[in-house]
């Protein structure tokens, strides 16, 4: 006894060295779900993360709207002033256009796979932790019917995969994760392939493309649907560096995702037909896209 | 109560850099801001108080992205034993020594996290060595940030150590 109580800083600090160790390895070979601690603590964050989205969107807003007017009007003569005013108009009209535009490309992707439902959704968090997890937080979660799994898009491909739900959001582990490979279809050849992340955002790489596969730069890649995750015929990337050994059963390539995910603001969740979103809540307003996808009820 | 004020703060901290990142080349940037909480804690805390502050750091930082568990709360424990005896050793003092204790601290963090996930990840899902550029990135760019994390995490002290003015009379 009088060991452990002469002792005992040294054996609370070992605990907390030796435990956390434990926990990883057991869970390194047994994966579990977030415990409802967990969940609760990072219930906490999403108000957050919401919250100084929402502020630095409205200082941005004055920024671009007054004090930089306010600079021109010290500066420029009537003439420029009104220049400015237009100018800055342009690129609010500008602003919307390219909104509008990407809005309509998630639309037509919705139209397009008449199979799946969509919800729209907004990235409010970012993490893509180069020793961690690569993960984007939407604002839409267990309430809007999104399920672990769901696939994640946008106009220009796919995304990643729900990862984790709290109520009114849920991560999405993107493409470029190393843990996530997508089961992928060159387009050209109809030759089968994974494409899996690397942990950097710009780049993924293909796996298990026989060697025998016809596939060149510049293949386009689309998701073959085999992953049970993904329907078919999904945008995933491109081919880019192609390296073919003279020996081994397969060919291996870099791959650059189609999505760019460092550049994401609105992303569409994809639900099987059979599972139909929620309706939301009266008065919320609309956050994106939502659409019943190729015009059924 | 030390260990609350890390474990609120890195939970203030973590929420509100995933949502500025996204402003600010939406991740393609990496920083590790509530990193220099533990190395603020190895210099200025008790061992034990520091220790579990530097845990439930930890346990933040396996929330937002540590998979599978534990890995970071192993790590930020590491991280506070390292740092306390490399300030100890290198009589490190000032916002400079600040700085460059939290940024080799952060590489090494991201460099041990590298290996240790090696070392349980299957060979395809492993992280590679290609990453250690971006490691190197985050450790600068956490580096530069840390004395504002050092100034809030002293003014928090502050708030803490206040005497209460009623027990003056």
């Amino acid at each position: 006894m009088g060991f452990i109580k002469r002792n005992r800083e040294v054996i609370l600090v070992a605990a907390l060295l030796v435990l956390p160790l434990g926990v990883y390895f057991a869970h390194a070979r047994h994966p579990s779900e977030r415990s409802r601690l967990d969940r609760m603590v990072l219930a906490l964050t999403a108000p957050m993360e919401k919250g100084v989205s929402r502020a630095v969107g409205a200082i941005l807003n004055v920024w671009n709207g007054y004090i930089a007017l306010h600079h021109a009007h010290e500066r420029a003569r009537e003439l420029e002033r009104q220049v400015s005013v237009l100018k800055l108009k342009e690129m609010e009209f500008q602003r919307v256009k390219e909104e509008n535009d990407r809005l309509h490309e998630l639309l037509a992707f919705a139209q397009a796979t008449p199979d799946w439902r969509v919800v729209g959704a907004r990235v409010i968090g970012v993490r893509l932790d180069p020793k961690g997890l690569q993960v984007i937080t939407i604002d839409r979660g267990s309430e809007a019917g999104i399920v672990r799994m769901m696939p994640v898009m946008v106009g220009g491909g796919v995304v990643g995969r729900v990862h984790a739900v709290a109520s009114s959001t849920a991560d999405v582990l993107v493409l470029t994760d190393r843990n996530s490979s997508i089961a992928v279809r060159v387009e050209r050849s109809r030759a089968r392939a994974n494409v899996r992340g690397t942990g950097s955002p710009e780049s993924c790489r293909l796996e298990y493309a026989l060697r025998s596969d016809d596939i060149a730069e510049g293949d386009v890649l689309v998701t073959s649907g085999t992953d049970g995750v993904f329907p078919r015929g999904l945008l995933v990337g491109k081919v880019t560096g192609l390296k073919r050994s003279g020996q081994g059963l397969y060919q291996r390539a870099d791959v650059a995702p189609a999505a760019n995910v460092t550049k994401l603001e609105e992303v569409l969740v994809l639900f099987p037909s059979e599972e139909r979103p929620p309706a939301k809540a009266a008065g919320e307003a609309p956050q994106a896209a939502e659409s019943t996808a190729g015009g059924k009820p | 109560m030390r260990a609350v004020v890390a474990f609120v703060f890195a939970l203030v901290l973590a929420s509100v850099q995933a949502a500025l990142l996204r402003y600010l080349g939406g991740g393609a940037v990496p920083v590790a801001m509530v990193l220099p909480i533990v190395v603020y804690l190895a210099l200025h805390a008790g061992n034990l108080d520091g220790a579990v502050g530097a845990a439930s750091v930890g346990y933040v930082v396996d929330l937002m992205a540590g998979e599978p568990k534990g890995l970071m709360m192993f790590l930020a424990v590491a991280l506070f034993l390292c740092s306390r005896l490399a300030a100890s050793g290198l009589s490190v003092q000032g916002a400079v020594g600040f700085v460059l204790l939290s940024g080799v601290g952060t590489f090494l963090y991201g460099l041990a996290a590298l290996l240790l996930t090696r070392a349980v990840s299957p060979a395809e899902s492993a992280p590679t060595f290609s990453l250690l550029g971006r490691m190197f990135t985050e450790a600068w760019f956490t580096g530069m940030l840390s004395p504002l994390i050092f100034a809030a995490m002293r003014w928090l002290d502050g708030l803490m150590a206040r005497e209460d003015p009623s027990l003056l009379r």
